[in-house]
Protein backbone atom coordinates (compact mmCIF):
# COMPACT_ATOMS: atom_id res chain seq x y z
CA UNK A 1 0.00 0.00 0.00
CA UNK A 2 1.34 3.37 -1.02
CA UNK A 3 0.28 5.05 2.19
CA UNK A 4 1.92 2.41 4.30
CA UNK A 5 5.23 2.55 2.52
CA UNK A 6 5.14 6.33 2.49
CA UNK A 7 4.87 6.34 6.27
CA UNK A 8 7.75 3.94 6.66
CA UNK A 9 9.89 5.88 4.24
CA UNK A 10 9.25 9.05 6.19
CA UNK A 11 10.13 7.51 9.52
CA UNK A 12 12.95 5.16 8.64
CA UNK A 13 14.63 6.63 5.64
CA UNK A 14 14.54 10.37 5.90
CA UNK A 15 16.89 10.67 2.94
CA UNK A 16 14.17 9.41 0.62
CA UNK A 17 12.07 12.10 -0.92
CA UNK A 18 8.74 11.98 0.84
CA UNK A 19 6.00 12.05 -1.71
CA UNK A 20 3.48 13.36 0.76
CA UNK A 21 2.91 16.91 1.80
CA UNK A 22 3.12 17.85 5.46
CA UNK A 23 -0.66 17.90 5.76
CA UNK A 24 -0.96 14.31 4.70
CA UNK A 25 1.78 13.24 7.07
CA UNK A 26 0.03 14.96 9.96
CA UNK A 27 -3.18 13.22 9.05
CA UNK A 28 -1.51 9.86 9.10
CA UNK A 29 0.24 10.37 12.43
CA UNK A 30 -2.58 8.79 14.37
CA UNK A 31 -2.21 5.68 12.28
CA UNK A 32 1.50 5.54 12.93
CA UNK A 33 1.42 3.17 15.87
CA UNK A 34 -0.74 0.72 14.03
CA UNK A 35 1.43 1.00 10.96
CA UNK A 36 4.63 0.35 12.90
CA UNK A 37 3.00 -2.53 14.71
CA UNK A 38 1.92 -3.93 11.39
CA UNK A 39 5.37 -3.48 9.98
CA UNK A 40 6.96 -5.37 12.83
CA UNK A 41 4.84 -8.38 12.10
CA UNK A 42 5.80 -8.49 8.44
CA UNK A 43 9.18 -8.97 6.93
CA UNK A 44 10.83 -5.96 5.49
CA UNK A 45 9.91 -6.13 1.80
CA UNK A 46 13.42 -5.96 0.38
CA UNK A 47 14.65 -9.05 2.24
CA UNK A 48 12.28 -11.26 0.35
CA UNK A 49 14.16 -14.52 0.43
CA UNK A 50 13.38 -17.93 1.88
CA UNK A 51 16.66 -18.24 3.66
CA UNK A 52 18.29 -15.37 5.46
CA UNK A 53 21.73 -16.46 4.42
CA UNK A 54 24.32 -14.45 2.69
CA UNK A 55 25.60 -17.17 0.35
CA UNK A 56 23.21 -17.57 -2.49
CA UNK A 57 22.19 -20.70 -4.39
CA UNK A 58 24.68 -23.26 -5.56
CA UNK A 59 26.34 -23.04 -8.96
CA UNK A 60 24.29 -24.36 -11.86
CA UNK A 61 26.96 -26.98 -12.61
CA UNK A 62 26.55 -28.42 -9.12
CA UNK A 63 22.79 -28.55 -9.48
CA UNK A 64 23.25 -30.22 -12.85
CA UNK A 65 25.55 -32.88 -11.42
CA UNK A 66 23.10 -33.56 -8.58
CA UNK A 67 20.30 -33.96 -11.10
CA UNK A 68 22.37 -36.46 -13.07
CA UNK A 69 23.07 -38.53 -9.98
CA UNK A 70 19.43 -38.45 -8.88
CA UNK A 71 18.24 -39.39 -12.35
CA UNK A 72 20.64 -42.32 -12.45
CA UNK A 73 19.80 -43.54 -8.95
CA UNK A 74 16.06 -43.42 -9.44
CA UNK A 75 16.25 -44.61 -13.06
CA UNK A 76 13.98 -41.76 -14.09
CA UNK A 77 12.67 -41.83 -17.63
CA UNK A 78 13.97 -39.04 -19.88
CA UNK A 79 10.64 -37.25 -19.91
CA UNK A 80 10.53 -36.84 -16.12
CA UNK A 81 11.13 -33.21 -15.33
CA UNK A 82 13.94 -32.62 -12.88
CA UNK A 83 14.60 -29.16 -11.50
CA UNK A 84 16.40 -27.74 -8.51
CA UNK A 85 13.08 -27.62 -6.65
CA UNK A 86 12.34 -31.30 -7.28
CA UNK A 87 11.69 -33.20 -4.07
CA UNK A 88 13.25 -36.64 -3.79
CA UNK A 89 10.16 -38.08 -2.14
CA UNK A 90 7.97 -36.87 -5.01
CA UNK A 91 10.28 -38.58 -7.50
CA UNK A 92 9.76 -41.96 -5.88
CA UNK A 93 12.88 -42.07 -3.72
CA UNK A 94 12.60 -44.17 -0.61
CA UNK A 95 15.03 -44.02 2.30
CA UNK A 96 17.47 -46.43 0.69
CA UNK A 97 17.49 -44.34 -2.50
CA UNK A 98 18.12 -41.15 -0.56
CA UNK A 99 21.05 -42.69 1.30
CA UNK A 100 22.44 -44.04 -1.98
CA UNK A 101 22.11 -40.60 -3.54
CA UNK A 102 23.97 -39.03 -0.62
CA UNK A 103 26.71 -41.65 -0.94
CA UNK A 104 27.05 -41.03 -4.68
CA UNK A 105 27.25 -37.30 -4.04
CA UNK A 106 29.95 -37.86 -1.45
CA UNK A 107 32.00 -39.86 -3.94
CA UNK A 108 31.42 -37.43 -6.77
CA UNK A 109 32.40 -34.34 -4.80
CA UNK A 110 34.87 -35.86 -2.35
CA UNK A 111 32.95 -34.81 0.76
CA UNK A 112 31.47 -36.44 3.85
CA UNK A 113 27.86 -35.77 4.83
CA UNK A 114 26.87 -36.23 8.46
CA UNK A 115 23.64 -38.05 9.27
CA UNK A 116 21.95 -34.93 10.66
CA UNK A 117 22.58 -33.17 7.39
CA UNK A 118 21.58 -36.00 5.12
CA UNK A 119 18.21 -36.12 6.81
CA UNK A 120 17.59 -32.52 5.82
CA UNK A 121 18.31 -32.99 2.14
CA UNK A 122 14.90 -33.23 0.57
CA UNK A 123 15.35 -31.42 -2.72
CA UNK A 124 17.98 -31.15 -5.44
CA UNK A 125 18.67 -27.55 -4.42
CA UNK A 126 19.25 -28.46 -0.80
CA UNK A 127 21.66 -31.18 -1.83
CA UNK A 128 23.58 -28.81 -4.11
CA UNK A 129 23.76 -26.10 -1.43
CA UNK A 130 25.05 -28.52 1.17
CA UNK A 131 27.63 -29.91 -1.26
CA UNK A 132 29.04 -26.46 -1.99
CA UNK A 133 29.16 -25.62 1.69
CA UNK A 134 31.08 -28.82 2.43
CA UNK A 135 33.40 -28.38 -0.55
CA UNK A 136 34.20 -24.86 0.63
CA UNK A 137 34.82 -26.03 4.15
CA UNK A 138 37.13 -28.74 2.88
CA UNK A 139 39.10 -26.30 0.75
CA UNK A 140 39.50 -23.88 3.66
CA UNK B 1 -10.27 -67.10 6.07
CA UNK B 2 -11.59 -64.85 3.37
CA UNK B 3 -14.16 -62.26 4.27
CA UNK B 4 -15.94 -61.11 1.18
CA UNK B 5 -18.23 -58.16 1.51
CA UNK B 6 -20.99 -59.69 -0.54
CA UNK B 7 -24.63 -60.22 0.06
CA UNK B 8 -25.14 -60.73 3.73
CA UNK B 9 -25.99 -59.07 6.94
CA UNK B 10 -24.00 -56.64 8.91
CA UNK B 11 -24.80 -55.55 12.43
CA UNK B 12 -23.91 -51.97 12.97
CA UNK B 13 -24.94 -50.17 16.11
CA UNK B 14 -27.95 -52.38 16.51
CA UNK B 15 -29.23 -51.88 13.00
CA UNK B 16 -29.58 -54.90 10.82
CA UNK B 17 -28.45 -53.98 7.40
CA UNK B 18 -28.73 -55.94 4.27
CA UNK B 19 -26.31 -55.40 1.49
CA UNK B 20 -27.73 -56.13 -1.84
CA UNK B 21 -24.66 -55.46 -3.86
CA UNK B 22 -21.71 -57.74 -4.37
CA UNK B 23 -18.89 -55.40 -3.66
CA UNK B 24 -16.27 -57.65 -5.15
CA UNK B 25 -17.48 -56.44 -8.50
CA UNK B 26 -15.77 -53.18 -7.73
CA UNK B 27 -12.41 -54.83 -8.15
CA UNK B 28 -13.31 -56.26 -11.53
CA UNK B 29 -14.51 -53.05 -13.12
CA UNK B 30 -12.61 -51.32 -15.86
CA UNK B 31 -10.82 -54.17 -17.54
CA UNK B 32 -7.12 -53.53 -17.07
CA UNK B 33 -6.92 -49.90 -18.12
CA UNK B 34 -3.79 -48.07 -17.12
CA UNK B 35 -4.30 -46.20 -13.93
CA UNK B 36 -4.80 -42.53 -14.61
CA UNK B 37 -5.63 -39.69 -12.38
CA UNK B 38 -8.57 -38.29 -14.23
CA UNK B 39 -10.97 -38.14 -11.36
CA UNK B 40 -14.17 -38.74 -13.23
CA UNK B 41 -16.54 -40.90 -11.24
CA UNK B 42 -17.95 -43.97 -12.86
CA UNK B 43 -21.71 -43.96 -12.99
CA UNK B 44 -22.74 -45.15 -9.58
CA UNK B 45 -25.62 -47.08 -11.01
CA UNK B 46 -24.51 -50.21 -9.24
CA UNK B 47 -23.99 -48.45 -5.95
CA UNK B 48 -27.48 -47.00 -5.87
CA UNK B 49 -28.83 -50.50 -5.59
CA UNK B 50 -27.35 -50.74 -2.14
CA UNK B 51 -30.01 -50.62 0.50
CA UNK B 52 -28.03 -49.66 3.47
CA UNK B 53 -29.67 -48.07 6.43
CA UNK B 54 -26.62 -47.30 8.36
CA UNK B 55 -24.68 -44.09 8.07
CA UNK B 56 -22.33 -44.53 5.16
CA UNK B 57 -19.04 -42.70 4.94
CA UNK B 58 -19.32 -41.84 1.32
CA UNK B 59 -22.30 -42.60 -0.82
CA UNK B 60 -20.40 -45.26 -2.69
CA UNK B 61 -18.09 -47.21 -0.43
CA UNK B 62 -19.33 -49.99 1.83
CA UNK B 63 -18.41 -50.01 5.50
CA UNK B 64 -15.08 -51.40 6.60
CA UNK B 65 -15.10 -54.70 8.39
CA UNK B 66 -14.26 -53.76 11.98
CA UNK B 67 -11.43 -55.50 13.77
CA UNK B 68 -10.64 -55.74 17.45
CA UNK B 69 -7.61 -53.85 18.64
CA UNK B 70 -4.53 -55.98 19.04
CA UNK B 71 -3.99 -57.00 22.63
CA UNK B 72 -0.95 -55.66 24.44
CA UNK B 73 1.14 -58.58 23.34
CA UNK B 74 0.02 -58.60 19.71
CA UNK B 75 1.10 -57.00 16.49
CA UNK B 76 -1.19 -56.55 13.52
CA UNK B 77 0.27 -56.23 10.04
CA UNK B 78 -1.81 -55.23 7.04
CA UNK B 79 -0.65 -55.08 3.46
CA UNK B 80 -1.95 -54.26 0.00
CA UNK B 81 -0.56 -55.43 -3.32
CA UNK B 82 -1.06 -52.51 -5.72
CA UNK B 83 -1.13 -54.86 -8.71
CA UNK B 84 -4.30 -56.41 -7.32
CA UNK B 85 -6.08 -53.05 -7.28
CA UNK B 86 -7.01 -52.51 -10.90
CA UNK B 87 -10.31 -50.68 -10.76
CA UNK B 88 -10.04 -47.05 -11.73
CA UNK B 89 -13.30 -46.22 -10.06
CA UNK B 90 -12.14 -47.79 -6.82
CA UNK B 91 -8.90 -45.84 -6.99
CA UNK B 92 -10.88 -42.70 -7.65
CA UNK B 93 -13.01 -43.39 -4.61
CA UNK B 94 -9.87 -44.05 -2.59
CA UNK B 95 -8.51 -40.65 -3.50
CA UNK B 96 -11.67 -39.09 -2.08
CA UNK B 97 -10.62 -40.34 1.35
CA UNK B 98 -7.48 -38.25 1.38
CA UNK B 99 -7.07 -34.89 3.08
CA UNK B 100 -6.45 -31.84 0.86
CA UNK B 101 -2.78 -31.88 1.79
CA UNK B 102 -2.40 -35.57 0.95
CA UNK B 103 -4.12 -35.01 -2.38
CA UNK B 104 -1.78 -32.14 -3.12
CA UNK B 105 1.29 -34.26 -2.29
CA UNK B 106 -0.01 -36.99 -4.52
CA UNK B 107 -0.60 -34.56 -7.35
CA UNK B 108 3.06 -33.59 -7.32
CA UNK B 109 4.36 -37.12 -7.48
CA UNK B 110 5.88 -38.41 -10.64
CA UNK B 111 5.35 -41.87 -12.03
CA UNK B 112 2.04 -43.74 -12.19
CA UNK B 113 3.20 -46.80 -10.29
CA UNK B 114 4.72 -44.73 -7.55
CA UNK B 115 1.66 -42.48 -7.32
CA UNK B 116 -0.59 -45.50 -7.00
CA UNK B 117 1.39 -47.03 -4.16
CA UNK B 118 1.57 -43.65 -2.42
CA UNK B 119 -2.23 -43.36 -2.68
CA UNK B 120 -2.70 -46.87 -1.37
CA UNK B 121 -0.36 -46.15 1.54
CA UNK B 122 -2.56 -43.27 2.69
CA UNK B 123 -5.72 -45.29 2.12
CA UNK B 124 -4.30 -48.26 4.00
CA UNK B 125 -3.34 -46.27 7.05
CA UNK B 126 -6.66 -44.41 7.16
CA UNK B 127 -8.86 -47.44 6.68
CA UNK B 128 -6.80 -49.63 9.00
CA UNK B 129 -7.04 -47.19 11.89
CA UNK B 130 -10.72 -46.61 11.17
CA UNK B 131 -11.40 -50.35 11.53
CA UNK B 132 -10.35 -50.39 15.13
CA UNK B 133 -12.99 -47.94 16.35
CA UNK B 134 -15.52 -50.43 17.63
CA UNK B 135 -17.32 -48.04 19.98
CA UNK B 136 -18.16 -45.46 17.42
CA UNK B 137 -17.67 -45.44 13.71
CA UNK B 138 -14.80 -43.44 12.45
CA UNK B 139 -14.80 -42.12 8.94
CA UNK B 140 -11.38 -42.85 7.44
CA UNK B 141 -11.62 -39.55 5.63
CA UNK B 142 -11.99 -37.61 8.84
CA UNK B 143 -8.86 -38.95 10.53
CA UNK B 144 -6.21 -36.35 11.09
CA UNK B 145 -2.53 -36.97 11.35
CA UNK B 146 0.30 -35.03 12.86
CA UNK B 147 4.00 -35.54 13.40
CA UNK B 148 5.95 -35.72 16.63
CA UNK B 149 8.74 -33.20 17.04
CA UNK B 150 11.03 -35.85 15.57
CA UNK B 151 8.88 -36.24 12.49
CA UNK B 152 7.20 -39.55 13.25
CA UNK B 153 3.59 -39.64 12.04
CA UNK B 154 0.81 -40.27 14.56
CA UNK B 155 -2.95 -39.88 14.75
CA UNK B 156 -4.29 -36.52 15.86
CA UNK B 157 -7.36 -37.55 17.86
CA UNK B 158 -9.69 -34.61 17.94
CA UNK B 159 -12.88 -35.82 19.53
CA UNK B 160 -14.49 -34.41 22.64
CA UNK B 161 -13.32 -35.03 26.19
CA UNK B 162 -15.59 -38.02 26.80
CA UNK B 163 -13.70 -39.86 24.11
CA UNK B 164 -10.61 -41.68 25.23
CA UNK B 165 -8.51 -42.44 22.20
CA UNK B 166 -7.07 -45.92 21.99
CA UNK B 167 -3.34 -46.15 22.70
CA UNK B 168 -2.84 -47.21 19.12
CA UNK B 169 0.55 -47.05 17.42
CA UNK B 170 1.12 -47.50 13.73
CA UNK B 171 3.85 -47.33 11.13
CA UNK B 172 3.77 -47.62 7.35
CA UNK B 173 6.20 -48.57 4.66
CA UNK B 174 5.80 -49.04 0.96
CA UNK B 175 7.50 -49.98 -2.25
CA UNK B 176 5.89 -49.65 -5.65
CA UNK B 177 4.69 -53.24 -5.37
CA UNK B 178 3.65 -53.59 -1.74
CA UNK B 179 2.14 -51.24 0.81
CA UNK B 180 2.13 -52.17 4.51
CA UNK B 181 0.87 -50.88 7.83
CA UNK B 182 1.76 -52.28 11.24
CA UNK B 183 -0.38 -51.66 14.34
CA UNK B 184 0.26 -52.17 18.03
CA UNK B 185 -1.30 -51.03 21.26
CA UNK B 186 0.71 -49.29 23.97
CA UNK B 187 4.12 -49.84 22.42
CA UNK B 188 5.84 -48.11 19.51
CA UNK B 189 6.24 -49.98 16.24
CA UNK B 190 8.44 -49.52 13.20
CA UNK B 191 8.20 -51.50 9.95
CA UNK B 192 10.07 -51.59 6.71
CA UNK B 193 9.40 -53.52 3.53
CA UNK B 194 11.76 -53.96 0.62
CA UNK B 195 11.61 -55.89 -2.63
CA UNK B 196 13.70 -59.03 -2.38
CA UNK B 197 15.16 -58.29 -5.79
CA UNK B 198 16.24 -54.76 -4.86
CA UNK B 199 19.66 -53.96 -6.21
CA UNK B 200 21.96 -51.21 -5.03
CA UNK B 201 23.51 -48.77 -7.46
CA UNK B 202 26.57 -48.60 -5.25
CA UNK B 203 28.76 -51.54 -4.25
CA UNK B 204 27.31 -53.37 -1.25
CA UNK B 205 30.46 -53.48 0.85
CA UNK B 206 31.32 -49.86 0.10
CA UNK B 207 27.82 -48.92 1.18
CA UNK B 208 28.01 -51.08 4.30
CA UNK B 209 31.40 -49.67 5.26
CA UNK B 210 29.99 -46.19 4.95
CA UNK B 211 26.72 -46.75 6.80
CA UNK B 212 26.66 -49.98 8.78
CA UNK B 213 28.42 -50.93 12.00
CA UNK B 214 31.85 -52.64 11.88
CA UNK B 215 30.37 -55.95 13.08
CA UNK B 216 27.77 -55.87 10.35
CA UNK B 217 30.41 -55.11 7.73
CA UNK B 218 32.40 -58.07 8.99
CA UNK B 219 29.36 -60.31 8.72
CA UNK B 220 28.58 -59.21 5.16
CA UNK B 221 32.22 -59.42 4.07
CA UNK B 222 32.32 -63.03 5.21
CA UNK B 223 29.62 -63.98 2.68
CA UNK B 224 31.32 -65.07 -0.52
CA UNK B 225 28.28 -65.60 -2.72
CA UNK B 226 27.35 -62.15 -4.07
CA UNK B 227 23.65 -62.97 -4.37
CA UNK B 228 23.42 -64.20 -0.77
CA UNK B 229 25.42 -61.18 0.31
CA UNK B 230 22.95 -58.91 -1.47
CA UNK B 231 19.99 -60.65 0.17
CA UNK B 232 21.53 -60.43 3.62
CA UNK B 233 22.26 -56.77 3.01
CA UNK B 234 18.63 -56.05 2.15
CA UNK B 235 17.41 -57.98 5.19
CA UNK B 236 19.78 -56.07 7.42
CA UNK B 237 18.70 -52.77 5.88
CA UNK B 238 15.01 -53.45 6.57
CA UNK B 239 15.74 -54.43 10.16
CA UNK B 240 17.79 -51.32 10.78
CA UNK B 241 15.15 -49.12 9.16
CA UNK B 242 12.39 -50.74 11.21
CA UNK B 243 14.38 -50.11 14.38
CA UNK B 244 15.02 -46.44 13.63
CA UNK B 245 11.36 -45.97 12.72
CA UNK B 246 10.23 -47.68 15.91
CA UNK B 247 12.50 -45.51 18.03
CA UNK B 248 10.93 -42.62 16.16
CA UNK B 249 13.62 -40.02 16.55
CA UNK B 250 14.86 -39.89 12.98
CA UNK B 251 17.98 -41.03 11.25
CA UNK B 252 20.28 -38.71 13.12
CA UNK B 253 19.25 -39.90 16.59
CA UNK B 254 20.32 -43.42 15.77
CA UNK B 255 22.89 -43.29 12.98
CA UNK B 256 23.08 -46.64 11.31
CA UNK B 257 26.71 -47.21 12.15
CA UNK B 258 26.17 -46.82 15.88
CA UNK B 259 24.10 -49.96 16.32
CA UNK B 260 24.42 -53.58 15.29
CA UNK B 261 21.56 -55.93 14.56
CA UNK B 262 22.21 -59.61 14.63
CA UNK B 263 20.48 -62.91 15.10
CA UNK B 264 21.15 -64.79 18.27
CA UNK B 265 20.30 -68.37 18.99
CA UNK B 266 18.10 -68.50 22.04
CA UNK B 267 19.12 -70.54 25.07
CA UNK B 268 22.30 -71.66 23.47
CA UNK B 269 24.43 -68.62 24.01
CA UNK B 270 26.80 -67.20 21.46
CA UNK B 271 25.95 -65.43 18.25
CA UNK B 272 24.82 -66.82 14.97
CA UNK B 273 24.45 -65.65 11.43
CA UNK B 274 20.89 -65.43 10.09
CA UNK B 275 19.80 -69.02 10.05
CA UNK B 276 16.79 -69.71 7.96
CA UNK B 277 16.38 -73.32 8.98
CA UNK B 278 15.99 -72.60 12.64
CA UNK B 279 14.03 -69.38 12.47
CA UNK B 280 11.99 -70.26 15.48
CA UNK B 281 15.09 -70.60 17.55
CA UNK B 282 16.89 -67.42 16.59
CA UNK B 283 16.17 -64.11 18.17
CA UNK B 284 17.13 -60.80 16.60
CA UNK B 285 18.80 -58.34 18.90
CA UNK B 286 20.15 -54.85 18.61
CA UNK B 287 23.24 -53.59 20.37
CA UNK B 288 24.25 -49.99 20.46
CA UNK B 289 27.80 -48.78 20.70
CA UNK B 290 26.47 -45.45 21.98
CA UNK B 291 24.26 -46.92 24.60
CA UNK B 292 25.46 -50.19 26.06
CA UNK B 293 22.69 -49.94 28.67
CA UNK B 294 19.25 -51.49 28.67
CA UNK B 295 17.59 -49.35 26.04
CA UNK B 296 18.48 -51.65 23.23
CA UNK B 297 17.30 -54.74 25.10
CA UNK B 298 13.74 -53.44 24.95
CA UNK B 299 13.25 -54.06 21.26
CA UNK B 300 11.79 -57.10 19.62
CA UNK B 301 12.16 -57.92 15.93
CA UNK B 302 10.62 -60.11 13.28
CA UNK B 303 11.84 -60.64 9.74
CA UNK B 304 9.46 -62.15 7.21
CA UNK B 305 9.38 -63.21 3.60
CA UNK B 306 6.13 -61.59 2.55
CA UNK B 307 4.06 -62.62 -0.47
CA UNK B 308 7.14 -64.26 -1.94
CA UNK B 309 8.34 -60.88 -3.16
CA UNK B 310 9.34 -58.79 -0.18
CA UNK B 311 11.32 -58.80 3.01
CA UNK B 312 9.34 -57.24 5.84
CA UNK B 313 10.92 -56.23 9.12
CA UNK B 314 8.90 -55.39 12.21
CA UNK B 315 10.30 -53.83 15.35
CA UNK B 316 8.27 -53.25 18.50
CA UNK B 317 9.13 -52.21 22.00
CA UNK B 318 8.78 -54.92 24.59
CA UNK B 319 6.07 -54.20 27.12
CA UNK B 320 7.96 -54.98 30.29
CA UNK B 321 10.73 -52.55 31.01
CA UNK B 322 12.76 -55.32 32.53
CA UNK B 323 13.59 -55.97 28.89
CA UNK B 324 15.98 -58.79 28.42
CA UNK B 325 13.65 -61.74 28.89
CA UNK B 326 14.70 -63.97 26.06
CA UNK B 327 12.51 -66.41 24.23
CA UNK B 328 9.19 -64.52 24.20
CA UNK B 329 7.85 -64.55 20.65
CA UNK B 330 6.14 -61.69 18.85
CA UNK B 331 2.50 -62.60 18.44
CA UNK B 332 1.67 -61.60 14.91
CA UNK B 333 -1.45 -61.53 12.76
CA UNK B 334 -1.11 -60.62 9.09
CA UNK B 335 -3.86 -59.59 6.69
CA UNK B 336 -3.74 -59.01 2.98
CA UNK B 337 -6.38 -56.46 2.10
CA UNK B 338 -8.05 -54.43 -0.59
CA UNK B 339 -9.82 -51.83 1.59
CA UNK B 340 -13.62 -52.00 1.32
CA UNK B 341 -13.39 -55.00 -0.96
CA UNK B 342 -11.61 -57.91 0.59
CA UNK B 343 -9.68 -58.90 3.71
CA UNK B 344 -7.76 -62.12 3.93
CA UNK B 345 -5.95 -63.29 7.03
CA UNK B 346 -2.70 -64.76 5.71
CA UNK B 347 -0.66 -65.35 8.85
CA UNK B 348 0.31 -68.98 9.03
CA UNK B 349 0.01 -69.40 5.26
CA UNK B 350 2.67 -69.50 2.57
CA UNK B 351 2.29 -65.75 2.10
CA UNK B 352 4.09 -65.13 5.38
CA UNK B 353 7.30 -67.07 5.89
CA UNK B 354 9.30 -66.24 9.01
CA UNK B 355 12.98 -65.79 8.29
CA UNK B 356 14.32 -64.72 11.61
CA UNK B 357 13.17 -63.59 15.01
CA UNK B 358 10.88 -65.28 17.50
CA UNK B 359 7.44 -65.15 15.93
CA UNK B 360 4.16 -66.78 16.78
CA UNK B 361 1.66 -66.33 13.98
CA UNK B 362 -2.00 -66.07 14.93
Amino acid sequence: MATFSAITSVIFAPSLKPSLSNNVIAERTSNLKMAIGGWRKNRFPSLKTNRFCVSCSAKPETVQKVCEIVRRQLALPAETELTSESKFSALGADSLDTVEIVMSLEEEFGIGVEEENSQNITTVQEAADLIEKLVEKKAA
Amino acid sequence: MVLVLGAGCCFVKGYVVEHLLHFRLLAKLSQGRMFSFVSKRLSLMMMTKVCCFQRNFSSALPPLVPVKLPSKMETHFWYVLPDEVKSESLLSQYSELLSPREKKNLYHMQGDQFKKSALLARVLVRTTIARYQTNCQVNPRSLKFKKTIYGKPEVDWENGDKWCPPPLHFNISHTSSLVACGVTVNVPIGIDVEEKQRRLKNKILAFAKRYFSPDEVKLLTAISDPEIQRQEFIKLWTLKEAYVKAVGRGFSAAPFNTFTIRARVVKMGGFHHFDTQHSEASEIVVESSDDPENLTRNWQFALLDLAGSHYAAICIEKENSAGGEAGVPMRLTVWKTIPFVEDERVSGTGAVVPISGLIKQL
